[in-house]
């Protein structure tokens, strides 16, 4: 009896001990050298391979948009650094700003050491790609610059922050707020809109503007669909030609009221001018919906009464 | 021939030469008088072919306007969009080539141009701060602007004045050196305040008269009229201020009061023209140089000739500016820089 209780006792020491040097071994593991972390391969939106850890647990978004989005999927507690341009959700304000989009501050992003820098504009990447790199920490481009490409861009968070299920059931949701839209103005008639981005000077959006398409995806035609370039400065003497039966104003501090050129449109005369907040109609997010929706509203009053 | 001299031979600081000059300088009056003939006649052809540019550019435009019975849409186009811009653009080049004129006689410096001598920059910070902060106010924009040029000139002058006077390197150095100051300044306002506001102002800054009403013409052309006027009356004065602010002060003319009037009044044109228009580069340096390499120095024909000069430049600029790419539009600081640049180098190279 006594040497089975002193067999038992030795036995569950030993176990102990050995759960003892395991545990220790694991932790004096992550003190001394990094646990190597299990990494994956994914292309970004210009097709360069990138290598990210399968679970990301630090990011810096170096877009408004992009931020918006790692909200709505459900990694903005990742977020360890964005943009001073970064102003929704109120989470984004809290968290540390590493600059603007134009010119984000490498030095600071540098120190934060995040696993990846979320970039929405090819255009800076070679310049502080490699030093970034060089640090360990991952580039990855990608670019939403529609309806379509915004809910694939959640999806594709979804994935790069393993909350594919959350961006899928937001996805959907969307989806069926945009059929809804569509639903609604089927068969109407299309007014014809001019969309103010600025009064003075006088810019608009053009064919490649996903504005445009957002807005007559609202239930309407865009009198300026047809100019090439996507955020042109447009003619005084051709837009008062143009004698839009609404005009959308973007709204910020210099684009108050409709220019002067539209002082004898239908639109000013029947005081069918619009506000949408710029945030909602110019960052491709799911708050885009939110301006869709918006805009369809104000310009089919008849078909979307009930709200 | 002799009064086809361009004005860089006038700048010898070597005091025998300037005596030899000061002689010469006598003597373009009289070859002036000599061939008054042959000024009024490239007088009557300016004003020709400034008449045939107004014209030509009433007719183009990014809408086409039939020649007679105008709908009132067309009317308005045409009263309302069209005309005010283009005397708005003859106003402002005429503007920015007669304080270039000036400037150039005054300061005894070829190279002396509003933009260069960052009095344009000085005007645009004044322009830009009205524009953020006394919006509200209708004429707070001409009036900042004029006192930012102002402000930009003085400070120049200032800079370039050393004990043995005026110096072409300093002066040009100085004029760098203040409008890059300013540039900065503007760079660092736009940056800080990161309003809406801010950065339709940085298209407005590289020239744009988009923006052009008939209340911002009958200003500008008040500017022009009182300047031209200005440096007309002054003209002989100037004349000898090109030999030497000695020399000049040797004949009688009184150096201060000429300097502080030229000053004053390339600030009040140059202010109007850029509150009305941005930053239009290349006018205020070419134009003045054309019309010396035709009429010669004397400046009571060298700034009213620069003046038709410079609004047929920037009129027909402008032009090009609301067309080449319609419906969409050019800066047209854009396209005065275009055509300015390789012009001056042709002017550089032919001495």
């Amino acid at each position: 009896m006594d040497s089975a209780k002193t067999r038992l006792a030795i036995l569950c020491a030993s176990a102990l001990l050995l759960l003892a040097v395991v545990g220790s071994s694991c932790r004096s593991n992550e003190i001394g050298s990094p646990k190597p972390v299990e990494m994956r391969q994914v292309t970004d939106d210009l097709g360069r391979t990138v290598m990210l850890p399968v679970k990301i647990t630090r990011a810096v978004s170096l877009a408004p948009n992009l931020t918006e989005n790692i909200f709505a999927v459900g990694a903005g507690d990742r977020l360890v650094g964005v943009t001073t341009f970064c102003n929704y959700p109120a989470e984004a304000k809290s968290i540390q700003k590493v600059g603007d989009t134009i010119s984000p501050n490498l030095e600071t992003i540098v120190a934060i050491k995040p696993d990846v820098v979320l970039v929405s504009t090819a255009s800076q990447i070679e310049a502080f790609k490699n030093i970034l790199e060089q640090n360990g920490i991952a580039v990855y481009v990608t670019n939403p610059d529609s309806i379509e490409g915004m809910l694939a861009n959640l999806q594709q968070l979804g994935d790069l922050f393993g909350t594919r299920d959350k961006a899928d059931e937001l996805v959907s949701r969307l989806q069926q707020r945009i059929s809804n839209v569509q639903k609604g103005v089927a068969g109407s008639d299309k007014p014809k809109v001019f969309i103010q981005i600025e009064k003075e000077p006088l810019f608009t959006v053009g064919k490649q503007s996903f504005i445009t398409v957002v807005v007559e995806k609202a239930g309407s035609e865009s009198v300026t669909s047809n100019i090439e370039t996507p955020y042109p400065k447009l003619s005084k003497e051709t837009a008062s030609t143009l004698n839009p039966d609404a005009i959308i104003l973007s709204v910020s501090d210099d684009n108050l009221e409709a220019n002067e050129v539209f002082k004898n449109s239908p639109a000013v005369k029947k005081g069918r001018v619009f506000n949408v907040d710029v945030d909602l109609l110019s960052r491709p997010g799911p708050r885009l919906v939110d301006a869709l929706e918006q805009i369809a509203r104000d310009l089919h009053p008849d078909k979307f009464g009930e709200r | 021939m002799r009064s086809n001299r361009s004005l860089g031979t006038c700048i010898r600081t070597n005091s025998e030469s300037d005596r030899r000059i000061v002689e010469e300088g006598i003597s373009i009056k009289k070859v002036t008088a000599r061939s008054s003939s042959k000024a009024f006649r490239i007088g009557a052809i300016l004003i020709a072919l400034l008449a045939l540019t107004l014209i030509v550019a009433s007719f183009l435009g990014s809408e086409r306007l039939p020649l007679f019975d105008l709908n009132a849409q067309q009317q308005s186009i045409f009263y309302d969009i069209r005309l005010p811009r283009i005397l708005l653009g003859g106003c402002v080049g005429a503007s920015l080539a007669i304080a270039g004129a000036g400037l150039q006689s005054l300061l005894r410096n070829p190279l002396a141009e509003p933009y260069l001598l960052g009095v344009s920059n000085g005007a645009a910070l004044g322009t830009m701060l009205a524009f953020v902060f006394f919006d509200r106010f209708e004429f707070s924009r001409p009036v900042m602007a004029f006192a930012g040029a102002g402000i930009a000139s003085v400070a120049v002058y200032q800079m370039a004045k050393s004990r043995t006077g005026m110096n072409v390197e300093r002066l040009v150095l100085s004029g760098v050196i203040v409008t890059t100051f300013l540039s900065s300044i503007l760079v660092f306002l736009t940056t800080l305040l990161d309003m809406a506001k801010v950065r339709s102002f940085t298209f407005w800054l590289l020239g744009d008269l988009s923006q052009a009403t008939r209340g911002g013409f009958y200003l500008s052309f008040a500017a022009v009229v009182v300047t031209t006027a200005i440096l007309t009356w002054q003209a002989r004065a100037l004349n000898l201020m090109m030999i030497g602010e000695q020399d000049a002060f040797d004949f009688g003319v009184e150096v201060n009061r000429v300097r502080l009037l030229v000053f004053g009044a390339a600030s009040l044109v140059v202010g109007a023209a850029v509150a009305a228009s941005g930053s239009v580069g290349y006018v205020g340096l070419i134009v003045p140089h054309l019309v010396r390499m035709t009429v010669g120095t004397d400046n009571r024909l060298v700034v009213p000739f620069s003046a038709i000069a410079g609004a047929i430049f920037v009129v027909l600029a402008d032009t090009i500016a609301r067309t080449a790419i319609a419906p969409r539009e050019l800066p047209v600081g854009a396209v005065t820089a275009l055509i300015g640049a390789p012009m001056f180098i042709y002017l550089l190279r032919r001495g």
